[in-house]
């Protein structure tokens, strides 16, 4: 992402929802245009298609725990998904998302006070807000290094700058 | 003035970033000490070669070991492997393991490149499990791997440490992986977010490294950052002969701060299963009794060593599994499978009817065969339990100890071990 704020719309899944849920296993080896259609296709019919349709993906608590695979954000990457909120995420989910430059925040209270698909979702890092039609939710600062490499798009476009800056 | 006391976990962390002290929450920029990869490492490798970078920082302190898809079911997986092979050997690399060597985890500990004091990182969930040497062992992605072999650094939150205080002796027919999932069943499956689990206290020194590797490894299932045992004189004895780096063992120091105290009586503690869904449904065994199991699986990283194979051996030794039960046993690698066959353990689980399977995660993610029928109930050694893990979302899986899985494999319904120990 560039610049601080970023809007869109939700799409919104619920507690509890495994790595191995959101890809399985034995997709993780699929070049990732070919996984994207497995993406959440276990989780519910519609799964995948709301996946898709929304930049801003509320997950709920845990959203994403467990397996560490990184295919799991590489698909929610190429999904079209352009933020994470809700959780709280597990840390494995959390890095592999920022470093395929797609912003994880915790904020589970944006949820409790009540989101449904398709609801506007804004998200400031420079004032550390989440804004829904349920209200203003404060959200922890994104340390430089997250700031970074979303800035960047992701850990390997920072990575390769940096060693181009090296050279 | 002397530095606050400090946990192993800050201790370990604060050395390899190179500061005297840190703050909890801070992020620092880490050079870990030692470095592994396994079949997905193709991902680490495209992003180092999409960062443009040529060279591998320190590769004498990183090796690969393949595990989750071995032997190649297909030529997309065959070609991954060639490719991970050709990079290690093109970078020199410190080891590389073919498949078949065993679980990657499980091959860097009982090889010893995880060594105590250490800083250890893999691209996998289970990669604490090298915290039962005294390492500080951390999980990441596959693109941080290439970012790490490219400039050697990585960037790491400061963790809190969970102490957790180990009492008592574990009773007959009870065993670490029943400590482990009632140490989930009380945190749930995030507990442990961005802490690591300290594990210490008077029985501590009574668990062999292989137990402590159970606790560690699923240290993973409360969402930990790590988990590590304190190194003792245990710790010692396995790493002589075996350590492939100089190390020093660091241990807490008196009066760190610790976000929690977790406190256990094993001898309190009765066999558990956790079940299917989700990793922290442990109830005791009694209470999932008579549900009907179709297969049994004894393997991975968490469970498959050659103490977990004698546990199995001695209930299965002269009898038959059930007619209805497939049992598939996965020695965690090929040193635990020659010593289970030069021990006569391997023989016993066979001529009960066990199917022997290459060493390797196997059944465990559901990449690797023992896929589930639509409808059937695995009992697992392994680590997960979430829908579809093995591969079809519409079987179960229940977690249990090597013992239970044994017991239930002979009856055909989940059975409480001590019911059939001799």
């Amino acid at each position: 992402m560039s610049g601080s704020v970023l809007r869109g719309t939700a799409a919104v899944f619920g507690d509890f929802v495994a790595a191995d849920v959101i890809l399985p296993a034995r997709f993780a080896f699929l070049p990732t245009a070919e996984a994207v259609p497995h993406a959440m296709a276990e989780l519910a019919p519609d799964a995948n298609a709301r996946l898709r349709a929304h930049p801003i993906l509320v997950g709920g608590n845990a959203f994403g725990y467990g397996s560490g695979r990184e295919a799991t954000a590489r698909v929610i990457k190429a999904a079209g998904v352009k933020a994470v909120i809700g959780g709280p995420f597990a840390r494995m989910f959390f890095r592999n998302a920022i470093n395929n430059g797609v912003l994880v925040i915790d904020c589970p209270a944006l949820i409790a006070a009540g989101i449904a698909d398709g609801d506007a979702v804004t998200i400031d890092l420079d004032a550390c807000t989440a804004v829904t039609a349920s209200g203003c939710f404060a959200i922890a600062p994104t340390p430089p290094i997250i700031r970074s490499i979303l800035a960047a798009g992701s850990i390997v476009d920072y990575g390769r700058a940096l060693l181009a800056a090296r050279a | 003035m002397a530095p606050r006391p400090r946990t192993i976990a800050e201790k370990i962390l604060a050395r390899a970033s190179g500061k005297d002290d840190l703050v909890r929450g801070e992020i620092v920029e880490a050079r870990p000490d030692f470095t592994y990869a396994h079949d997905f490492a193709v991902f680490a490798i495209d992003a180092f070669e999409a960062m443009g970078a040529t060279r591998v920082v320190d590769p004498d302190r990183n090796a690969v070991c393949l595990d989750h898809a071995t032997p190649a079911n297909n030529k997309r997986d065959a070609n991954n492997q060639a490719r991970i092979r050709a990079f290690a050997e093109r970078h020199r690399f410190r080891a590389f393991f073919a498949g078949g060597t065993g679980i990657s985890h499980q091959v860097m500990v009982e090889k010893g490149f995880v060594t105590p004091g250490a800083l250890v990182v893999a691209h996998d969930s289970h990669t604490p499990s090298g915290g039962a040497v005294g390492a500080l062992a951390i999980g990441t992605g596959e693109a941080e791997i290439g970012f790490l072999w490219a400039t050697g650094r990585l960037w790491l939150k400061v963790p809190g440490s969970i102490r957790v205080v180990l009492d008592g002796r574990l009773a007959r027919g009870v065993y670490a992986k029943d400590l482990m999932l009632e140490i989930i069943r009380r945190l749930g499956v995030l507990g442990a977010v961005y802490q690591v689990l300290e594990f210490q206290g008077p029985a501590a020194p009574t668990l062999s490294v292989s137990e402590r590797f159970t606790l560690c490894n699923m240290s993973a299932e409360v969402g930990a950052k790590g988990g590590v045992f304190v190194p003792d004189a245990v710790t010692e004895a396995f790493m002589q002969a075996r350590a492939q780096y100089p190390y020093t063992s660091v241990a807490p120091d008196a009066g760190a701060d610790y976000t929690e105290t977790l406190a256990l009586d094993l001898g309190a503690l009765a066999p558990l299963v956790a079940l299917p869904g989700r990793e922290d449904r442990g109830v005791p065994v009694a209470e999932a009794a008579g549900t009907r199991v179709h297969q049994v699986f004894i393997g991975s990283c968490t469970n498959a060593r050659t103490d977990d194979l004698a546990i199995a051996a001695a209930i299965l030794r002269g009898r038959q599994v059930h007619p209805s039960v497939r049992l598939m046993v996965v020695p965690a690698s090929r040193a635990v499978m020659a010593e289970a066959a030069a021990n006569g353990d391997l023989a016993a689980l066979i001529e009960a009817g066990a199917t022997l399977m290459p060493s390797g995660c196997a059944v465990c993610a559901g990449v690797h065969q023992g896929v589930l029928a639509d409808g059937e109930v695995c009992l697992s050694t392994s680590n997960r339990n979430m829908p579809g893990r093995m591969g079809n979302q519409a079987a179960e899986i229940i977690l249990c100890s090597p013992a239970t899985a044994a017991a239930s494999a002979l009856t055909g319904v989940v059975t409480d071990p001590r019911t059939v120990l001799a």
